[in-house]
Order: C-alpha cells, then sequence, then structure tokens
C-alpha cells in the first residue's frame, strides 16, 4: 500500500513520456503471444505432420514459426527499448528535479547533513531506482505476462492436464514465497553488513596516523574481523536460501515433466486412465516442455528482480524523504532593486533548531560604504552573525534593516545579486576559471573578469591557466593563496553593493600576504562591507571595530580607541589571539 | 574439487607465465592459506555440481524414451518416476553444491579481506603519500568482491558449463550428429553476438558508471560550495551544467538498452531457430524411419538443457576479466613493503622516564620530494622538558614531529634518543613510548570515549582524567550524551576545538615518555588555551618526567615551553630560551615585533612577552 503510494508519486516524472509506455503496454501481449505461438506450432509440427508422416503443409508451419520466433524478438526488443526510454527519462528528470531542490535547501539544513548522505541520494539511490526499473520492473511486466499466458496456451493445448498442473503448483509457490521472504531478510542484512564493513575500512584508512601511532592496529582488526564475519555469515545464509531457490525451480520443472508423463498414462494405478488416456501426445509433451520453460524462467529469475525492485523502493522512499524536505522559495519576496547598503540590526536574536540563543541581542548601524571588522574569541558569534546578514540563515528575532527594508521580507534571491558572502573555506568548483569567476552569471562580460582579476591580483592565475583553463578537484591545483585570489575575483566581478567576509585564516607566505592584503582593499573600496577579521591589516584599516563576546557586542570603536579603551579588544591583541599569527 | 578451483589456479599460472605482475608466489601463498584448508567442502561441491549435471542431461533421454513408450502404449510409470527422482534430486544435489562451494568462497573472502586490512593498517606513511586513498578504499571495497565472484561463481559456473556443453554435446552427438551440427550453428553464431554484446554492453557499463561519478562529482562540488552557488544567486547555472552531464548519462544509458535489448536476446532467437530446424530437418528424419519421434522428443529437450549454461557463459568470461584484473590490484597493495623490525637488539632505552634527545646532522626528503624538508645540523631535547617549535606554515614542524615519533622513517644516524640511534630501537617499543597529537585531529565515529581510549575496554577513570585534562569537561556536558555521544563522521558533532581536545585527550590518556603535540591548540580560545598549557606543565618538569614538545604559532604557547627551536623553510635557525631567542633578529622576534607594534600604539606595552 505505501509502496504503491510512494510508485503513484514517480507519475510526474513519467507523465511526459506516456506514448512510450502506451506502446510497451501493446507490445507485452504481443511479444507474449508471439512467444507462446511458438510450442504450439512446434506441437502441430510433431503431431500432425511428424507423427502421422503426412509432410505436407509442413513448410508453411515451418514458414509461421519462424516468424514467430525473429518476430518475438523484434517485438520483445522494442518493449525493452520502448520502456527504458521512458523509464530513463523519468530517472533523469527526478534526479534532474532532485538537484534542484538540493540547491534550495537552505544553509541551516545543509550544515546539518552530512554532505555524503545527500550525495548519496542523487547518485546511488537515483541509481538503484534506474536499476530497479530498468531490470526490474521492465522485465517483471512481461514475465507476468509470460506466466499467465502460458498457463492460458497450456490450458488450451489440454485443460486436463494443466488443471493437474496447476494443483502441483500451490505447495511449489507456497515454498518459493517462503524462500523468498526469508532471502529478503537476510538479504538486508547482507548489506547492511557490507556497508559497515566498507565504511568502518575506509574510516580506518582515513585515519592510519591515528591507528599506527596509538597501536591501535589490534583492536581495529578485532573490530573489522566482527564485522568481516557478520558479513560472512549473513552471506552464507543468503547463500543457502538462494541456492535451495535456485534448485528448487531446477528440479521442480523436471518434476513437473514426470507429472504430465504419468497423468498422460493414466495417473496413480491408471485410476486415471479414462481421463487422459491416449490423450499426451508425442507433440503435446515437447508443447509441454516449451511451455514449461517460458514457465520456470521467469519464476527462477522472479526473485533477483523482485530484490532489484525492493531495493529500488527503499530507494525511492530516501529520495522523496528528501524531496519533502521543504524548501523556502528564494524568490519569494518584496523585489530588491538598487541597494545602497545601509544596514541597521535592532535587538537580532538567533538560536540554532533546539539550541539555546548564539546571537543574544545585538544592535549595530552600518552605513553605506563602511568597513566594519567583526573581532571575537571562537564562538564569540561572529560567524553566525554573518551568516544572518548574508540570508545564508533566516529565522532571526528581532529586526535586520537593509535600507530601511525588513531583511526577512525580501525576496531572498534578489537580495543575494546585491549583498554577496564569501566564506572563509575557499569555495571552487571543478570547472573553467571563467566560471568559477563569473558562476555563469551571462550579465559578466570577459571584459569584466578581465577588470576583476587585474584589479584583486589575480591575474597571474589566469595567465598560468588561461580562461578557459579548467581547475581540477575544485582547485586543488592552486595553491591557498592563488584560491583566495580567485574567489575574491568573483567577488569583484559580481559587484555586490555590500560585502560580507569571513577572512580565510589558512597562513600564506609574505608575498602572497601582500597581495592579498592589497587584494582587499580594492574589493572593499566603495562597498558597505562587514568583514570577519583575521588579519590585522584589515583590523586597522576598518572604519570601525566591533568586538563580540557571547553573542552581543562589547566594545566597538576604532583600532586607536579601543586599545586606549584598554577592554576586551585591548586585552585579546595582547594575548595576540585576535587574529592568527601574522 | 579440482576444476572449480583452477578457476583461480590458473590464474596463478598465467600470471607466471606472463611476468608482468608480481609472480605467482603470493598467489600461491594465499591458495594455500585460503583455498586448501577448505579442499573438503569445495570437491564434494564438485562431485554433487557433476552429479547434477549428469542428471539434468539424463533427464531429456528419459522423456524420449516416455514418448516412444506413450507412442506405442507401453506403460510409462517406470519413466515418470524416474525423472520424478532425478528431479528431487537435482533439488537436493544442485542446492548442495552451491552451498558448498558458495560458503567456503564467502569464508576466504572474509579471510582475505582481514589480510588485506591488517596489511593496510601496517603500510607505512611513505605508501601513503603516494596512493590515494579514496583508490585503495575503493579497491577495498569493489576489488575484493569481484576476486570472491571470480574465485566463486566463476569456478562453480566454469565447471557447470563445461560439464553441462560436454554433457549434452555427447547425449546430442549420441542421438544423431548431423541434427546436432545442424542445430548447433545458428547457436554458435548467437553466441558470436550476444558474446560481442556483452562486451559492448561492459565498455558502456563502464563509461556510464564515470559519467555517474562526474555527475557524483559535481553535487559533491555544488554541496561543498553551496554557499556561493546560493550567495551568488547563480544556481540556474549550475542546473544548466548538472543537465548537461544528466543527459550524457541518458545517452549511454539508452545505448546500453539497445545492446541489452537487441543483441544480448540473440541466444534465445538462435535457439528458438534451432528448434525449428530441428522439427524439420528431424522430421524428416522421423519420415524416413532413421530417428524415432521420442529421439526427436529428447533432442528438442536436451537443446532446452544447453541453453542456460551458454548464456552464463558470456558472462563468465567478463568475470574472469574483471577478477583476474581486480585480483592485480589487490596484490599491487599486499605486496607493497611494510617496515620490517630492523632486528635491533637494542633494548629501548629506558622506559618511563621522558628521554633526552638529539638530532644531529637530520637531512630528510619526502618520498618523491624535490627539496629536502628538514635540514638540522644540531640540537637538543633535553630530558624531561618542554620545549616549543616555533616556524610558519610549512617550516618542517610537523616533519620533525613525525621523523620523532617514526610516522615517517628518519635516516640512520640522525636522530638520538638517551644516546641510542632512534632507528635501532624496535618501531613498536617506540611507539609504546611516544604520543604523537597530530595537527588535523582526526576521530573515529565512535564514542567520545572510544575516540580516547581507543579500546572497546576503557578504564573509565582514566577516560575522566584525560577529558578534565583536555579542559572537554564543561563541554562535554553541553553534548547529549556527554562521553558517549557519538561524534560522527570525522567528528562532524563537535567543533574543531572540541576535536582537537578530543585527540589531546587521547594522547593524555595514552600517555607516555615523549608527548609531542603539532599545533593542537590552534582552534581553542585563550583562556583554554591557558589551562592547556598549565596541564601539560604540570606534565612535565625535569628528569622522570616525560619530555613534551609542542609545536605552535602562538607565542602565547611558545612563551611558557622552557626551550625554543625556531625552524624557518625546513632549517632550524635559532634555538634557546624564548626571552634569549626573541632578542634575536629572526622569524620568532618578527612576529612578536610585528604583535608589538600593533599594539604599541594601543598605550603601555608591557613587554609581558619578552619576560
Amino acid at each position: 500500500m505505501r509502496d504503491l503510494k510512494l510508485l503513484g508519486r514517480l507519475l510526474p516524472f513519467l507523465r511526459k513520456d506516456a506514448w512510450a509506455f502506451a506502446v510497451a503496454l501493446v507490445l507485452t501481449p504481443t511479444a507474449a503471444g508471439l512467444s507462446l505461438l511458438q510450442p504450439w506450432l512446434v506441437k502441430r509440427a510433431i503431431d500432425g505432420h511428424i507423427v502421422t508422416g503426412s509432410m505436407e503443409g509442413m513448410g508453411r508451419l515451418m514458414v509461421l514459426y519462424l516468424g514467430a520466433v525473429v518476430g518475438a524478438w523484434i517485438v520483445e526488443a522494442g518493449y525493452g527499448l520502448t520502456l527504458a526510454w521512458g523509464g530513463q527519462r523519468g530517472i533523469v528528470r527526478l534526479r534532474q528535479a532532485l538537484y534542484e531542490h538540493l540547491l534550495r535547501l537552505p544553509q541551516s539544513v545543509l550544515d546539518r547533513q552530512p554532505a555524503g548522505r545527500l550525495l548519496t541520494r542523487i547518485t546511488s539511490d537515483v541509481d538503484a531506482l534506474g536499476e530497479a526499473f530498468s531490470s526490474g520492473v521492465v522485465m517483471i511486466l512481461l514475465d507476468l505476462l509470460m506466466i499467465a499466458g502460458t498457463v492460458v496456451a497450456m490450458a488450451l493445448l489440454d485443460w486436463r492436464l494443466t488443471l493437474f498442473l496447476l494443483l502441483l503448483a500451490p505447495p511449489f509457490l507456497a515454498v518459493l514465497e517462503l524462500l523468498r521472504r526469508r532471502l529478503r531478510t537476510v538479504f538486508m542484512a547482507v548489506r547492511s553488513a557490507l556497508s559497515a564493513i566498507n565504511s568502518f575500512l575506509a574510516e580506518r584508512v582515513d585515519g592510519v596516523e591515528v591507528v599506527q601511532l596509538y597501536a591501535h592496529e589490534e583492536v581495529a582488526q578485532r573490530q573489522f574481523a566482527r564485522l568481516g564475519r557478520r558479513f560472512r555469515d549473513a552471506a552464507t545464509r543468503s547463500n543457502v536460501h538462494d541456492a535451495l531457490t535456485y534448485a528448487l525451480v531446477d528440479g521442480a520443472s523436471a518434476m513437473a515433466v514426470a507429472a504430465m508423463v504419468w497423468f498422460g498414462s493414466g495417473g496413480p494405478g491408471g485410476l486415471l486412465g479414462p481421463l487422459f488416456h491416449g490423450s499426451v501426445s508425442a507433440g503435446l509433451l515437447v508443447a509441454f516442455i516449451g511451455y514449461l520453460d517460458r514457465l520456470f524462467r521467469p519464476l527462477r529469475e522472479l526473485s533477483g528482480k523482485v530484490a532489484v525492485i525492493q531495493r529500488g523502493m527503499a530507494s525511492l522512499a530516501k529520495v522523496f524523504e528528501l524531496l519533502d524536505e521543504p524548501v523556502p522559495d528564494p524568490e519569494r519576496g518584496a523585489p530588491v532593486e538598487e541597494v545602497r547598503g545601509h544596514l541597521v540590526l535592532r535587538d537580532v536574536r538567533f538560536a540554532y533548531p533546539e539550541g539555546t540563543d548564539v546571537i543574544r541581542g545585538v544592535d549595530l548601524e552600518v552605513r553605506p560604504g563602511e568597513l566594519v571588522a567583526l573581532v571575537g574569541a571562537t564562538g564569540s558569534g561572529k560567524t553566525t552573525l554573518t551568516r544572518l546578514l548574508d540570508t545564508s540563515y533566516g529565522g532571526y528575532r528581532g529586526s535586520i534593516l537593509l535600507d530601511g527594508r525588513e531583511l526577512a521580507s525580501l525576496a531572498p534571491r534578489q537580495v543575494r545579486r546585491k549583498v554577496a558572502g564569501v566564506r572563509q573555506d575557499i569555495q571552487l568548483f571543478s570547472d573553467t576559471l571563467r566560471f568559477n569567476v563569473d558562476l555563469g552569471n551571462p550579465a559578466i562580460t570577459l571584459e569584466r573578469c578581465e577588470a576583476a582579476a587585474r584589479a584583486v591580483h589575480a591575474d597571474l592565475v589566469v595567465e598560468r591557466l588561461g580562461w578557459e583553463g579548467v581547475l581540477r578537484e575544485r582547485g586543488a591545483g592552486l595553491s591557498v593563496g592563488e584560491g583566495q585570489l580567485v574567489t575574491f575575483a568573483r567577488a569583484m566581478a559580481h559587484d555586490p553593493r555590500v560585502l560580507i567576509l569571513d577572512e580565510a585564516t589558512a597562513s600564506v607566505d609574505p608575498v602572497t600576504e601582500r597581495l592579498i592584503q592589497e587584494a582587499l582593499g580594492r574589493l572593499f573600496e566603495g562597498r558597505t562591507v562587514i568583514v570577519v577579521a583575521h588579519r590585522l591589516s584589515t583590523v586597522r584599516n576598518a572604519d570601525r571595530i566591533v568586538v563580540m563576546e557571547a553573542g552581543r557586542i562589547v566594545e566597538q570603536g576604532t583600532h586607536h580607541e579601543l586599545m586606549e579603551a584598554g577592554g576586551r579588544y585591548a586585552a585579546l591583541v595582547r594575548a595576540g589571539e585576535a587574529f592568527l599569527a601574522a | 574439487m579440482a576444476e572449480a578451483v583452477s578457476e583461480g589456479a590458473e590464474i596463478t599460472v598465467e600470471k607466471d607465465r606472463s611476468g608482468s605482475g608480481p609472480g605467482g608466489l603470493p598467489l600461491r601463498g594465499l591458495f594455500r592459506t585460503h583455498v586448501w584448508p577448505h579442499r573438503a567442502s569445495l570437491a564434494a561441491g564438485a562431485v554433487f555440481l557433476a552429479l547434477t549435471n549428469w542428471l539434468t542431461v539424463s533427464i531429456p533421454g528419459e522423456i524420449g524414451r516416455s514418448v516412444d513408450a506413450l507412442q506405442r502404449g507401453l506403460p510409462v510409470g517406470g519413466h515418470a518416476l524416474a525423472i520424478a527422482l532425478m528431479g528431487a534430486a537435482i533439488i537436493v544435489i544442485r542446492a548442495l553444491s552451491r552451498i558448498l562451494i558458495f560458503n567456503p568462497v564467502r569464508d576466504m573472502e572474509y579471510r582475505f579481506r582481514q589480510d588485506f586490512f591488517a596489511h593496510l593498517l601496517r603500510l607505512p606513511m611513505a605508501f601513503w603519500v603516494t596512493h590515494r586513498r579514496g583508490d585503495i578504499v575503493s579497491r577495498a571495497a569493489n576489488d575484493i568482491g569481484w576476486v570472491r565472484v571470480m574465485v566463486g561463481y566463476g569456478g562453480l559456473q566454469a565447471l557447470n558449463v563445461s560439464l553441462a556443453l560436454g554433457l549434452t554435446g555427447w547425449k546430442m552427438v549420441a542421438l544423431s550428429p548431423r541434427l546436432t551440427l545442424l542445430s548447433v550453428a545458428p547457436i554458435a553464431v548467437g553466441m558470436a553476438v550476444v558474446q560481442w554484446g556483452i562486451r559492448r554492453f561492459i565498455a558502456l557499463f563502464r563509461r556510464n558508471q564515470e559519467q555517474l561519478g562526474e555527475i557524483s562529482d559535481h553535487v559533491l562540488g555544488s554541496l561543498q560550495g553551496m554557499a556561493t552557488i546560493q550567495g551568488f544567486a547563480a544556481e540556474d547555472a549550475f542546473t544548466d551544467r548538472f543537465r548537461a552531464r544528466n543527459l550524457d548519462w541518458l545517452r549511454t544509458g539508452m545505448r546500453m538498452a539497445l545492446v541489452r535489448s537487441l543483441a544480448m536476446p540473440v541466444l534465445a532467437l538462435s535457439g528458438g531457430l534451432a528448434v525449428g530446424v530441428l522439427v524439420a530437418v528431424g522430421g524428416a528424419m522421423v519420415h524416413a524411419g532413421t530417428l524415432s519421434v521420442g529421439e526427436l522428443t529428447a533432442f528438442v529437450a536436451l537443446l532446452m538443457v544447453l541453453l542456460p549454461p551458454l548464456r552464463s557463459l558470456g558472462w563468465l568470461v567478463s568475470v574472469a576479466q574483471r577478477g583476474r584484473a581486480a585480483l592485480e590490484r589487490l596484490l599491487e597493495i599486499l605486496q607493497a613493503p611494510v617496515p620490517e623490525e630492523s632486528g635491533a637488539t637494542a633494548a629501548a632505552a629506558t622506559p618511563g622516564s621522558g628521554p633526552g634527545i638529539m638530532v644531529k646532522g637530520l637531512e630528510f626528503t619526502y618520498p618523491g620530494g624535490a627539496a629536502p624538508a628538514l635540514e638540522i645540523s644540531g640540537a637538543v631535547i633535553p630530558a624531561g622538558s618542554m620545549v616549543g617549535i616555533f616556524g610558519r606554515t610549512g617550516a618542517g614542524k610537523s616533519t620533525l614531529l613525525r621523523l620523532l615519533a617514526r610516522l615517517e622513517e628518519p635516516p640512520p644516524g640522525c636522530l638520538f634518543v638517551d644516546g641510542q640511534d632512534l632507528v635501532e630501537i624496535p618501531l613498536e617499543a617506540w611507539r609504546r613510548r611516544v604520543v604523537l597529537v597530530p595537527q588535523r585531529p582526526f576521530l573515529f565515529s565512535e564514542t567520545v570515549t572510544f575516540n580516547v581510549a581507543l579500546t572497546e575496554e576503557p578504564d573509565m577513570e582514566r577516560v575522566r582524567w584525560a577529558v578534565g585534562a583536555a579542559v572537554l569537561e564543561d563541554d562535554l556536558r553541553a553534548l547529549p550524551e556527554g562521553l558517549d555521544t557519538l561524534v560522527g563522521e570525522r567528528g562532524v558533532m563537535l567543533s574543531g576545538g572540541q576535536r582537537q581536545r578530543v585527540a589531546l585527550a587521547r594522547g593524555l590518556y595514552r600517555g607516555g615518555d615523549l608527548l609531542l603535540l603539532d599545533d593542537v591548540l590552534s582552534a581553542v580560545d585563550h583562556a583554554t588555551e591557558t589551562r592547556l598549557v598549565e596541564t601539560l606543565e604540570g606534565l612535565s618538569g625535569g628528569p622522570g618526567h616525560p619530555t613534551v614538545v609542542i609545536a605552535s604559532h602562538r607565542l602565547s604557547v611558545l612563551q611558557r615551553t622552557g626551550h625554543v627551536l625556531v625552524l624557518d623553510r625546513g632549517l632550524l635557525v635559532d634555538s634557546g630560551p624564548f626571552a634569549e631567542v626573541v632578542a634575536r633578529p629572526g622569524p620568532l622576534r618578527d612576529v612578536w615585533l610585528a604583535r608589538r607594534a600593533g599594539m604599541a600604539d594601543g598605550g603601555p606595552v608591557t613587554g609581558e612577552a619578552a619576560s
């Protein structure tokens, strides 16, 4: 029931290719019919011609037979292809929708989820879904129809024999179903044991230094052995079930043939003789062998396909769980046209979900074009405050006014075109240098990129890589300093009115340090800037320094004023910890 | 069992001959340690498998005979009973053959994975810097599975297919050589097509996986750069790029569907054609009296028996290829040398008290590095002292500590512990005396307690002491389950400073004679730092106490160490008491002056830094 509901939610993604599914639906009975025709034609040939010895009309029969064989191949291919077309396009749409959904998830949600889990949704889970569709659903439809058709065809040839064979079926099917159910639980145990093994191993490899330094090898091996045994034992159990299922289907088809021969000859002690005697001909037997093959082959593979489909359903559930995570519409809210860059914060408070307040009543006014440096110890709330200002986090209390309008009432995406946040970690993408600067914004011309790069000393990187040069592995080929300069060029090219910057703390060599300082100076020019400062130079150039402690502003003023006051700031500076080492 | 395992053995031989790889020796060893102990089960499985095949091909003959009996109006009860018994026997015997062969293979897989893991844990750092860890992990995760499939499924199918083909072929030829030739011809053509299809399919599948890899890379990049994407309202451009990759994947997927739908079923097609040939030609033979109807029936039934093993033959080839490639990749790692005890008999210089360390003419270059990462002509760390190491990023602080902990192997005759050459001390004995808390704290996704104690039977009292000494108590109180809190992947549940202090608590719990702290205080605030340094001061304190070495660029920390070594670009440029070093020109003084300048116009500078 729940499964059906889930499947129903897939419909919107499949609807556009409804024609493909319609064609497949028409082809299904055709394929089954052509396939089922073959044993019947063989029976006709044997009973009607070979046994009787009249070869007339045998040629026509053989032509029909060949037509059925080739026709079945073509129709089945058409069936497979149309379903793959519809199914895979559906999968692509679903994946696209998931990705677009991901891009709209609020930062507060993203920060709480390990990236790996979200990644699994878009890749492995969607992939399992595709697999379930192409290997499972596609084939299972035809299989089921084939099973039903085979039974009907057999009944048409000899309903009494078919009936007797069918009477034997329920116990067989019951055992098969029992095995399948047990296999399902066992299979889940196998999968979870395997993923436990793999993540354990990955983690120990990642932390191999710690393992060696702390002579932790033996403990780790013991833990690993336990996981390994869990996997081995589960796999062994699944082997047993699997082998039984496989062998049961294999042996049952032989037993069905035996039953056929037996009943045909009159059954137990010839009791059924009057019913059957003489009705089981050689041709009928050959035809039934052909039909039994068509009956048992899908039955044998059914359990494997069901497992694939079950895996797909599990993934489907997880995929929709992510899709159901509510996302705010970033275009909803009052439009934002020109921004002067005037910020007023009144008694701003903020708490993470299920947490206590980390911002505890901040009042601050930043005039257009002003450079404000935020300073404070780790955990004082500086970074959280910047996340509120660049609209990464919503849900603040109190009031944040941008040019006199409440920030929360404005459309976030429009705000972000004017207010740019630059994070401490250097965020680069495995794409061209040009894309890393303009981020695909068509309004940013190459000239603008070049001017931006020159202004922030990123032109050296441009010279080395070229604008179309691709950054490998998210900029792994760049030095830390170069990476920073590229992100500055990005900010410069986007030309925001307000810049919210969390300075990177990583130390760089003195030459690069000077370049960065100059670049920052140019980047700050003519904008409202709020910067979480880790550089002495940044602090000294600030129009105002705001010192935070435990989610509140405890001091503000210029460097000079604050040093003279001899308060928290002076203490921080004296301790040498307001900023990282030079 | 000969054949089931000969699949694995065959590969040994091939590898021996190719001579390109690591040679056959480890394989022979693997065979002896992993396969041989299971010989009884495997042999029994192989015998059962042969029996199953014999039964399977015997049934069509029995069917043929019963058809002939029916034709002549003779009783068929005996035939029916025979078929039924064979069917029942097949259920038992086939199941047993699969269980007896597959289950030992699972055990082999378990033991092999265990060995592999043990080997990984002991590989030296020199290995890890030259290999991508993700790659190693994926080899362990996927390749071991592929080897198991090759040995288990591959071995079983190889035996199964050769038996089935041989026996069926023999039975068919015995019935009629002419019919055999005629019916096998279309099947052979079909096989060739399917073989091509499988190869094509695997190539496409690989491409498909690569494209999926690109998609996943794109998603990962987007997740990591989400603040930028959303912050610069660049969602549309990223969506477009994602779509392009998604559509590439679709194109390959459709081509796979094409191969799968058209080429793969050709075997069934040719099987159908073969039945047609049989009926037409065989019918004429029955007519001519050279074949009975029963024999023709048996022939059709044999053809049905022949098709499934043929179907698996195509996959068998690819399974063997993949398995072999996987095994080669695994052997490459298994044969990477693990450092052995240098055989030094010298007892580790008396454990139980902090060692004195002397550095003499040390020059160290990382494997694959162009220039030396560290060159120190001479330096001394007195026993039981607390020494600071100062230097900018890349100055060589971490390298020196890693050499002392022998994470990197120092050249002989350069580092002396209480007068004894470090490389002559047995590695394990030395590791038991040294504690290095690395700069990048690494936490396992287990509880805080496990991360501190690194054992499943922790001494809770000591854990609580270590946690207290590392100033973690307040933090733990805020965590949902205190010491039992699961810290998540790489400790995501904790802040950077908390992670560092858990790592420090781990070092304190373990304890040792030489405590090496690599910049572990960089993410903690000033007050916490003060308490931590006090703890460390309490630990060291002259002869008999542990020797503590702290690498840091924080002046406030270095000031409190008795002695400072100053590194700059891999060279030791100065050393001595902090107050003396800071008075001399050099990197330490530069930073100190910069600080002072920062404070200078702020009024009275107490000069505390130099005190």
